[in-house]
């Protein structure tokens, strides 16, 4: 009776079946990477200290990039609704007999899998380009597992928040325009590419309430340390809690905007 | 028969003063073709959108298939098919993949699904390009898709919202077809708009003129022609005096010179009073050179009871228009 699962393995065929996503898909991973780590490689002049103890500037950037990745698409997820409203196919899915919720969690859903895919990709460039990803004390299942729980927390944050957006906004260039309105913010008012000591006291200040900063902070220190102190478990709980709450939050009014006002 | 839908003083106010709808009361009986025919504005898509459950009324109700539109809506659209004006198919999924999407929707087991698509793709002659992405499909070819994405999971009830705007007459002659057929085999209410009148005709059983939200007049095509009270027959005469005499026929409620030799008589029902007219002339030994019969069109009937011509649909929302014109022309 939901209606989910057909919908979100329609997203994803749309996604798969679409040869120029799938080729961007593999190359953005290689590029961010090869383009960050080289532009600030520098910071690493500044020693270790400033980069939380990470052995190199792209080791300490993943849990950034990764969190970005994260939250650029998700950015994106609600464009697909737009087109939807806009092609006739989600006047077919109005008729239908399935809760109209369905029809916005699908692409919260079919986001996170994309995004989940980039992140293993991501991962792998790391790890593969010179003076890349180094786990100098190891990589537990729990470090692992932390690490996609934020990602996917942030996903799911901006996923609700743009789905929800798109489910009464019937023009692509609205979308856009708020996108290309926070997603610099976003990035550069967090710390997911810069630590706290390089940024402007102001802007360090109000990057600590970025939930970006809370999943790249949390990567990081799993990334980096490996196994956690107790103080260091005690801050990536206290992140992973708050993006948490966030995210029930926003999936909750995600889910009561779309049942009860999406229209054609 | 039983009626398998009934309004009840259906009204819709839009933005509080607009009554798109006022009062309607209709009933639809199973298996019968019903069509809705109106002038721009009428009130047809608001009816629709009523009774498939995309609006909720301002005030009445309606039952569809047993089930109240306003109290279970849920029920009323497992029980109907809908087909809308716009298209609603994916263009990046194949033909086969959207009938499928559609099946699950509506909790269709997996087997009977694909046993049922296969069928409905015969039936409109898709099943060739099942497999082949929408997008590629010709106009026609979307329309007779959309055509049984209504009818995946076996309703009761089909409603077309214009099924054939935007194409032309061969393949809207085609798509006729296809719609006697499924009616036909399906054993299917289809509720029909349209604002082609020859449409109508030729599709429905029974036919409701609405206008300002009410309905007008009820009936058959034949029962709304011969409201009109009369069928015209000319015929021309080898003389002068023949064409005299037949002015005298006394089964025409109105006779009158047509041109030289030519008369024009008014009678109520052509195909009762022609044979009698033959008997009339060869009884009096008339030579006649020329006989037509002039029924009353609907066209005739629609300008009766709206006082205007039907006027070319002007889409309410011209940018979709627009779109699904783009996308037929290809």
């Amino acid at each position: 009776m939901s209606g989910l699962g057909p919908l979100t393995s329609r997203e994803l065929k749309k996604w798969y079946r679409n040869p120029v996503s799938l080729l961007t898909g593999l190359i953005q991973p290689f590029f961010w990477l090869a383009l960050f780590g080289s532009a600030f490689s520098k910071i690493s002049a500044f020693g270790p200290t400033l980069l939380d103890g990470a052995p190199n500037y792209i080791t300490y950037i993943l849990g950034g990039v990764l969190t970005i990745i994260g939250l650029f698409t998700a950015l994106f997820s609600g464009v697909n609704l737009i087109f939807d409203r806009r092609l006739g196919v989600l006047g077919r899915f109005l008729i239908a007999p399935i809760r109209r919720s369905s029809i916005v969690f699908s692409k919260i859903f079919a986001s996170s899998a994309r995004i989940l895919v980039q992140v293993g990709i991501l991962i792998l460039a790391a790890l593969l380009i010179p003076n890349g990803l180094e786990f100098k004390h190891g990589f537990t299942v729990l470090d692992a597992l932390i690490l996609i729980a934020a990602v996917m927390l942030v996903a799911l944050i901006f996923t609700s928040i743009f789905t929800t957006l798109a489910v009464r906004i019937t023009r692509p260039d609205t979308i856009f325009g708020v996108i290309n309105l926070v997603n610099l913010p976003l990035l550069f008012v967090s710390y997911a590419m810069f630590p706290p000591g390089l940024m402007a006291g102001w802007l360090s200040d109000a990057a600590k309430y970025n939930p970006v900063s809370w999943s790249a902070e949390a990567i990081r220190t799993v990334v980096i340390n490996g196994t956690l102190t107790a103080s260091q478990m005690h801050s990536v709980g206290v992140w992973l809690g708050g993006l948490a709450i966030l995210a029930t939050i926003l999936l909750l009014m995600a889910y009561f905007v779309s049942e009860n006002e999406i229209r054609e | 028969m039983a009626a398998i839908i009934e309004t009840r003083n259906l009204t819709k106010i839009y933005g509080g003063k607009v009554k798109a709808l006022d009062d309607l009361n209709i009933s639809i009986e199973e298996g019968e073709v019903y069509g809705l025919l109106g002038p721009n504005g009428a009130g047809k898509t608001t009816t629709i959108n009523l009774l498939v459950t995309r609006i909720a009324p301002t005030s009445g109700t309606a039952i569809v298939n047993g089930f109240d539109i306003v109290k279970n809506s849920l029920e009323v659209r497992k029980s109907i098919g809908v087909v809308p004006q716009d298209l609603t198919t994916d263009e990046d999924l194949s033909g086969f993949e959207n009938l499928k999407m559609v099946s699950q929707f509506y909790d269709v087991p997996a087997e009977e699904a694909k046993e049922r698509i296969h069928k409905l793709l015969s039936m409109v002659s898709l099943d060739d390009v099942k497999d082949r992405l929408v997008r590629q499909y010709s106009g026609g070819m979307r329309k007779r898709l959309e055509l049984i994405a209504g009818l995946v999971h076996d309703p009761k009830i089909l409603f077309l919202d214009e099924p054939t705007l935007g194409l032309d007459v061969t393949t809207r002659t085609q798509m006729w077809k296809y719609v006697r057929e499924i009616q036909e085999k399906l054993d299917v209410t289809i509720i029909l708009t349209s604002h082609y009148l020859e449409e109508v005709d030729a599709l429905a059983n029974r036919i409701s003129i609405i206008d300002h939200g009410k309905v007008l007049a009820t009936g058959t095509s034949e029962e709304l022609k011969s409201n009109l009270k009369g069928d015209i027959i000319l015929a021309t005469m080898k003389t002068d005096k023949d064409a005299e005499t037949l002015m005298k026929y006394p089964g025409a409620i109105e006779a009158k010179e047509n041109g030289p030799r030519a008369v024009r008589l008014k009678v109520q029902n052509s195909d009762e009073e022609l044979p009698k007219i033959i008997q009339y002339i060869s009884g009096n030994s008339l030579s006649i050179t020329r006989l037509t019969v002039q029924k009353p069109t609907l066209d005739d009937v629609f300008l009766e009871y709206t006082g205007s011509e039907i006027r070319s649909e002007e889409p309410t929302d011209s940018r979709q228009e627009m779109m699904n014109l783009r996308r037929l022309r290809r």
